[in-house]
């Protein structure tokens, strides 16, 4: 018998051992609450103590400062105001799992430029904003810069990088832009042929 | 924000140092794979780990009287209780946050303010709210060791308490620390030089001789350094040998701490610092009573055990607070004749650093920028009270006093009838420099420059109306950067490793805890630009990036913003030390003397013969093939060059009706000496306005004036800035003063917090006519100022 349906004949019994269903970073996790799953678990607690997933950080716990970002179904979430078992039936991407050539890892890495400093400094709150960002470029490809500090605004770096972290998240949306175009001139081209 | 901003331009051009190119830990970090203390103490690592968590008070003052652990030790999944009587932590002796300020390591009698030894560790009297105290647990989670930690019954003897140091000075107030303070005031301590510690000339007689006299009141109070990453520490032993993998960014000086405290030989301490998530000076010392409790309870259940502050408990020490009144006098050409600081600091419950930001900076501060006002004089008290301690703090000291002094230097310009900028050029220098300075005259100018002085200065309260309420100001404050090499003697030895691979790359271990200052940049620069005969490109060095005491070096700790520069000065002198000893292994190889041999552009050759020679590579990878390591040593030097200047200048709008002020422009300028890595030094300076800026109008803790209870220690009700509270800010970088050494840099990064407040205060007073002495400026002093609440 499959192991999933001799769990749910024991979760009938018992609605308290009925399996959640989540996927991180493209991979599929089935957990009974209460057996494997402790219910009061943070989904950051999760992600970083089950998993390791440590980009995220977990810094006030209590959803004021944004460093432990991650995407549930492509939006931003903060995974210390969630447990772990509301995750049921969804899809979290956490920062291990970009690309390593994602548009906006490297924005935040490369900013150099002069006048704005860097984006990150110690680093401990760039996951987070990191993953902000992400959200608010899958749904705003070229946000303006008032665009980027409201979104941005719940997220706090105490090195206060924020000149920095607003002209990165302005160089990813040109990154992508460039690369959509790269895409589409490669598919003009193979339409063509 | 503002159109194509541009760079600065170097004094000498260089290939590496000075560029504006991204940090060497960018990818590592902004990928999210940078490791951290409390990613490194996960179960996964630590698979048998444990969690502590420590006793906090409930009350502002009180004793244990009794404390019964027997069911907390009986909950399931409590593994240890550690009390305040139990032999091990009875025998710890009184101790002190204040050992050293970070830039030596120093033993416990040598501690800098052993004068205060005031701290016990788990001890049976709390001294404030939250003050760690009487038992800490070890449970196999976070949530049982919290129950066991409520499971303690503990009968208390609660004690009368203060809170405002003016009462605390009352006779028949409640001691704080009846064995070392009586009355509450701090005794005179041995690094802390008498309460009138400074006093040159004749107060009275330049008072007497001034034509136009002004005083005034500054209070700056107990913003929190609040970094990201709360303390966390992992506790483990292998045999009798303890290894604590934590983010103090002191390694050697905590290896000092827990040996001596601990009574362990210094090779049975093992300490290990990652990447740390911003430090500001939070509890500015090895000295942590959580190393020594978490090692203990480590030792007692032979497993590893964890200990992470959480956010509340991060509210742990502040900037200390400062109440200065200050008297200036000068003659009707702006000449200043005397000046006079009377402070008074609120210390908090336990003297830590109190006395370095209220006594050892105001004196250091004072010889240089004071050098030529022929009178001045600075008295301070410092008291006990039952708040939160005050510490070190970015720009420590520094912010408090120039909160008076940019205050003196505005009130006396205007009542002289001159321009601020121009009172602060003919009074303002160095001791080894004629008047005016250069460096401030050019940071000056160029802020003026930036913000718009000339055509936006007006008099107080008299600017255009924007808007229905808004009225718009302009203000600046300056102050001497912080700090040149000479300042930075009683550091000692700084240590840099470099070794050269067979394949030509280098491993570069230059031991700092990179809390993100940037200074791992800087070094790598540093180091490539001292190797220049090699033709390295940064990319071609490996900064080794944890710190581990068992390497044998000293870490040079970040502080005073000195590292950027003085580890690249070590490595200057390396590498004439690494050309020498390629110089004699390629004497052998090609067989003449080494005197005969030059190395340029990554090649070994016969000044007689430059065209020939061999590859240094090719030279290396001869058997046998081994790497050159070279490891210097290397103490600042002490040539006295002064100090350059900083300055901040600020444009606000208030709005008088509901009293908010916005900060609309600032201009922040350093001259650096040299920049070291100029990206990073914007970085430095954009981002210490998250900080000025929240000190001076959002940042505040509250307390329950009933109970003692600090309220808001939490991110929601204390206040830090986020990106869309900032204005847009305008780093500039200038090179006019020299220091010492090869580069002759200056720190920088402390100081970019220092002028903030008073530009923005000072600011205020241009846009509604009216002075606030006190920050942060929330909108209801602005009101209560205007007469309207």
């Amino acid at each position: 018998m499959p192991a999933t349906q001799r769990t749910r004949r024991r979760s009938a019994a018992n609605p308290a051992d009925r399996p959640i269903r989540l996927t991180v970073n493209g991979t599929r996790y089935e957990l009974v609450p209460g057996l494997n799953l402790p219910t009061s678990m943070t989904l950051a607690a999760f992600l970083r103590e089950r998993l390791g997933y440590t980009g995220l950080k977990v810094s006030c716990d209590e959803g004021a400062c944004g460093a432990c970002t991650v995407l549930l179904d492509g939006t931003a979430v903060l995974s210390c105001m969630m447990l772990a078992v509301e995750a049921d039936g969804h899809e979290v991407l956490t920062i291990e799992g970009l690309p390593p050539d994602d548009p906006v890892i490297q924005a935040f890495a490369e900013q150099s430029e002069p006048g704005y400093g860097t984006a990150l400094q110690c680093g401990y709150c760039t996951p987070g904003f990191v993953m902000t960002a992400r959200a608010l470029l899958n749904e705003n490809p070229s946000p303006s810069l008032p665009e980027i500090k409201e979104a941005l605004s719940g997220n706090i770096c105490r090195c206060g990088c924020y000149a920095g972290i607003a002209q990165a998240v302005l160089n990813a949306s040109r990154k992508m832009a460039a690369r959509a175009s790269v895409r589409g001139d490669a598919a003009a081209r193979g339409g063509a042929r | 924000m503002s159109a194509a901003k541009k760079g600065f331009t170097p004094r000498v051009a260089r290939k590496h140092v000075g560029g504006y190119r991204p940090r060497i830990d960018g990818m590592e970090k902004a990928s999210g794979r940078a490791l951290y203390a409390d990613d490194i103490a996960s179960p996964i690592r630590f698979p048998n780990l444990l969690y502590a968590k420590v006793l906090r008070s409930p009350h502002a003052h009180a004793r244990i009287r009794r404390l019964d652990a027997a069911r907390a030790r009986a909950l399931p999944g409590v593994a240890a209780v550690l009390a305040f009587d139990d032999q091990e932590v009875a025998r710890l002796p009184p101790t002190n946050a204040g050992w050293t300020d970070g830039v030596d390591t120093v033993s416990y009698e040598h501690m800098m303010w052993r004068q205060y030894r005031d701290r016990r560790v788990l001890g049976d009297t709390a001294c404030w709210v939250g003050d760690e105290i009487g038992a800490v647990v070890a449970a196999e989670s976070e949530a049982v060791a919290e129950e066991a930690l409520r499971a303690l019954d503990v009968e208390w003897e609660i004690l009368p308490f203060v809170l405002d140091l003016f009462e605390a000075m009352k006779p028949g107030a409640p001691a704080v620390h009846p064995g070392i303070a009586p009355d509450n005031v701090l005794p005179p301590a041995t690094a802390g030089r008498p309460d009138r510690f400074f006093d040159k000339g004749d107060i009275d007689r330049g008072l007497a001789e001034a034509e136009v006299k002004v005083e005034g009141t500054s209070i700056h109070h107990n913003a929190t350094q609040a970094s990201l990453d709360p303390w966390c520490c992992v506790a483990a032993w292998s045999d009798d040998r303890l290894t604590i993998w934590s983010n103090s960014y002191e390694a050697e000086q905590s290896r000092m701490h827990v040996s001596q405290m601990l009574e362990l030989p210094i090779h049975k301490v093992r300490i290990v610092s990652s990447y740390v998530g911003g430090q500001f000076g939070r509890c500015d010392t090895g000295d942590q009573p959580f190393f020594l409790f978490t090692a203990l309870l480590a030792r007692r259940t032979g497993r590893p055990v964890k200990f992470k502050h959480t956010r509340r408990e991060s509210f742990h020490d502040s900037r200390q607070p400062a109440i200065y009144h200050g008297v200036a006098a000068a003659m009707r050409d702006g000449t200043i004749t005397s000046l006079s600081f009377d402070c008074v600091g609120n210390a908090g419950a336990y003297a830590d650093h109190t006395m370095f930001p209220l006594k050892l900076i105001p004196a250091e501060v004072s010889e240089v920028v004071f050098a030529h006002v022929p009178n001045v004089r600075f008295q301070v008290r410092a008291v006990y009270t039952n708040k939160l301690p005050g510490c070190m703090m970015r720009g420590v000291g520094n912010s408090q006093l120039n909160l008076i002094l940019g205050h003196l230097v505005d009130l006396l310009a205007e009542k002289l009838g001159m321009d601020p900028l121009e009172l602060a050029v003919k009074n303002f220098g160095h001791q080894w420099e004629e008047l005016p300075d250069r460096s401030l005259e050019a940071v000056l100018e160029a802020g003026a420059s930036r913000i718009g002085w000339r055509a936006k200065r007006h008099a107080p309260g008299a600017g255009p109306v924007f808007g229905e309420d808004g009225r718009r100001g302009v203000g600046f404050s300056f102050h001497p950067g912080w700090h040149a090499e000479w300042q930075e003697m009683r550091r000692g030895e700084v240590q840099a490793a470099i070794t050269l691979n067979p394949d030509g790359t280098v491993t570069l271990n230059a031991p700092t805890v990179e809390t993100g200052t940037g200074s791992n940049t800087c070094n790598v620069l540093g180091c490539a630009e001292a190797l220049a005969f090699l033709d390295l490109r940064p990319a071609d060095i490996h900064w080794v990036q944890v710190v581990d005491s068992d390497s044998g070096m000293k870490d040079c700790v970040q502080t005073d913003s000195a590292v950027s520069y003085l580890q690249s000065e070590v490595m200057a002198a390396a590498a004439k030390e690494l050309k020498a000893r390629i110089l004699e292994r390629g004497a052998k190889v090609i067989g003449c003397p080494a005197g005969e041999l030059d190395v340029a552009g990554g090649r070994i050759f016969r000044t007689a013969a430059p065209d020939g020679g061999l590859a240094v590579r090719d030279l290396l990878m001869r058997p046998d093939i081994l790497p050159i390591t070279v490891t210097m040593s290397r103490r600042p030097e002490d040539k006295r060059t002064g100090v350059p200047y900083i300055a901040t200048f600020a444009e606000v709008e208030v709005d008088t009706g509901t009293g908010r002020v916005q900060v609309l422009h600032l201009a922040v300028v350093n001259d650096c000496g040299t920049v070291m890595y100029a990206s990073g030094a914007e970085a430095q300076q954009i981002g210490g306005q998250c900080m000025g800026m929240g000190e001076a109008l959002t940042e505040e803790i509250i307390y329950d004036k009933a109970t003692g209870v600090p309220l808001n220690f939490n991110w929601i009700d204390y206040t830090i800035p986020t990106m869309a509270d900032m204005p847009d800010i305008d780093p500039v970088l200038l090179e006019v003063w020299r220091g010492a050494g090869e580069y002759g840099a200056c720190g920088i990064s402390e100081g970019t917090v220092t002028c903030t407040p008073r530009a923005i205060l000072n600011a205020i007073y241009n846009a509604i006519g009216v002075r606030l002495d006190e920050i942060p400026v929330k909108p209801e002093k602005v009101l209560r100022a205007l007469g309207k609440a």
